[in-house]
């Protein structure tokens, strides 16, 4: 989902699914994410693991990182003292969010630098809804809700996996998204029941953000022999049309009982099934602005660029020559 | 070239797009510290993850920042390098990690304090549950065994006393106005009343 659906790569030629050895360890391997327990750091582990779970979290962590900037865009013009200073705790929450992240990827042996490098050169995938613009407040508004609220349906499903340092990463982060969801919806329904120019403000932002939101959890699944590989090694908990089924059962709901539109005349549940039905997101669109061509993707790109080359002389000052890299423990 | 960005901050930054990027060398990177915080006097301090700083005044300052800024209290919070810790195997079950330890080597040296942290689940964080005095961290861990032993944890990390950096006593009014910002509490925003007052002026 942060990466914009699923991309499998071969299993690395180090594992030789062949050996007995290897399959004794899968089978152990296997057995106890079967019995529930966690995979920690040190525990043998095939490379389709490592590798996929290092590019999730990578991504998830680098979603965070560029997700502040069109949330801090609006600090300074937030409307009144309390709704900058919640603003601004919501950034920071968001930043410390990264940091935890990538302190889990870590402990898969890929460094920071080479996560943050991988960002800033364009290798790395971020969360595709945030390349597009915040244009008034109240888009300011929808995304601290909405956005938020599909990030925590992502990350209540993942915290159930099998990656120790994640979950634990996860863990910290949605007690601390509980603030986020709140003060989001609260925005919203300050705009939604105030004045007309306000509700016409906030119902145009629910219209230009609906298209991003319906994409925010990626394509359909296609079914490979990979997608059930990593479902039985807890990696992949939920497929990316049940989190968007999910969001949708949760938040339409809310938005409508606003009085407020969405911008898709098939938007309904189904009475019988209990399933959304909806108009087919274009996912041509999709792949062109996660693939570079959209609104904001050279604006992020090039403020996360500009932070580091201008802070370079700050962490030059700093680093000590004698300082090697320690993969973290846990 | 630069765009035009909706954000006035960034159009004043000038900023370049074109820009070739320039490949920093491989592990260009800050040291690594584990990070332990005590959030109530009755819990004992717990890890939390980690801080990548250059030395232990910024890695204490960095953990400050990221792991009390929210939540769930503080009361003190440590750091120590990745690198003095001493780790266990890991054991299965209710196998106890002690009884996975090396034979100890002979008796050398003086004795400096040695803090130790249990694993007793996986996936839950590692806990602190002692000190002891020992010569290096294996003879550490033999000590532990005997006073700490009857915890049956799956893993221990052993660290010198002295590599911790901790916050003091004194330091415990660092984090008493956690509870005072209330903008950043669920609980302080209001918006069912809001809603309700909507819906009753919309006619029910």
């Amino acid at each position: 989902m942060y990466g914009g659906g699923t991309i499998f790569e071969t299993m690395s030629v180090q594992d030789d699914p062949a050996s007995a050895e290897y399959q004794e360890q899968l089978a152990a391997f296997e057995a106890r994410i079967g019995r529930g327990e966690k995979i920690e750091p040190r525990d043998w582990m095939p490379e389709l693991y490592r590798k996929q779970l290092i590019r999730m979290i990578e991504q998830h962590a680098h979603s965070e990182l560029i997700g502040a900037l069109p949330e801090g865009t609006w600090i300074t013009r937030a409307p009144g003292f309390k709704r900058k200073l919640a603003l601004m705790a919501k950034v920071q929450d968001e930043v410390g969010h990264a940091q935890l992240l990538y302190g889990a990827a870590e402990t898969l042996g890929k460094p920071r630098e080479a996560m943050l490098d991988d960002l800033i050169n364009g290798r790395s995938k971020y969360s595709n809804i945030f390349n597009y613009p915040a244009f008034t407040w109240a888009d300011s508004t929808v995304i601290s809700w909405l956005v938020d609220a599909g990030a925590i349906v992502n990350q209540l499903a993942n915290a159930r996996g099998s990656y120790g340092p994640y979950c634990r990463a996860l863990e910290r982060i949605c007690a601390e998204e509980s603030f986020h969801l709140k003060y989001g919806h609260d925005a919203v329904v300050t705009l939604a029941t105030g004045t007309p120019k306000q509700r016409q403000m906030v119902q145009e932002a629910l219209h230009r953000w609906w298209p991003p939101l319906m994409h925010f959890f990626g394509p359909p699944d296609r079914m490979s022999v990979h997608t059930e590989t990593l479902m039985r090694w807890k990696v992949k908990m939920a497929s990316n049309d049940d989190c968007r089924q999910q969001f949708l059962d949760m938040y339409v709901p809310k938005i409508w009982e606003l009085g407020l539109t969405l911008p898709d005349p098939l938007l309904r549940k189904d009475a019988e099934t209990g399933k959304w039905h909806y108009t087919e997101p274009d996912w041509a669109e999709f792949k062109r602005v996660i693939n570079g061509d959209g609104p904001c993707n050279a604006e992020r790109l090039a403020v996360r660029r500009t932070a580091e080359e201008r802070g370079a002389w700050v962490r030059q000052a700093l680093k000590r020559p004698e300082a090697a890299y320690v993969q973290p423990l846990a | 070239m630069p765009t035009t960005s909706l954000d006035p901050r960034i159009n004043r930054m000038a900023l370049a797009t074109d820009v070739t990027p320039s490949e920093k060398p491989p592990l260009d990177q800050f040291g690594t510290w584990e990070v332990f915080v005590q959030a109530r006097d009755n819990k004992p301090p717990e890890h939390a993850g980690i801080v990548h700083a250059p030395d232990a005044e910024m890695a204490f300052l960095f953990a400050k920042e990221q792991y009390s800024r929210r939540g769930r209290g503080c009361v003190g919070l440590a750091v120590v390098p990745t690198d003095a810790v001493w780790v266990s195997a890991y054991v299965e079950g209710d196998q106890n990690a002690y009884d996975a330890l090396p034979p100890a080597g002979p008796a050398a040296g003086a004795s400096e304090a040695y803090v130790v942290f249990h694993l007793q689940k996986r996936g839950k964080q590692h806990q602190f549950a002692g000190m002891v005095e020992a010569a290096d961290p294996p003879a550490a861990a033999h000590a532990a065994r005997k006073t700490l032993g009857a915890e049956v944890p799956l893993n221990v990390w052993i660290a010198p006393a002295a590599a911790m950096h901790a916050s003091d006593e004194e330091d415990r009014d660092f984090w008493t106005t956690l509870p005072e910002k209330k903008y950043r509490d669920a609980t302080a925003y209001k918006t069912t009343d809001k809603l309700k007052a909507f819906q009753a002026r919309q006619g029910g």
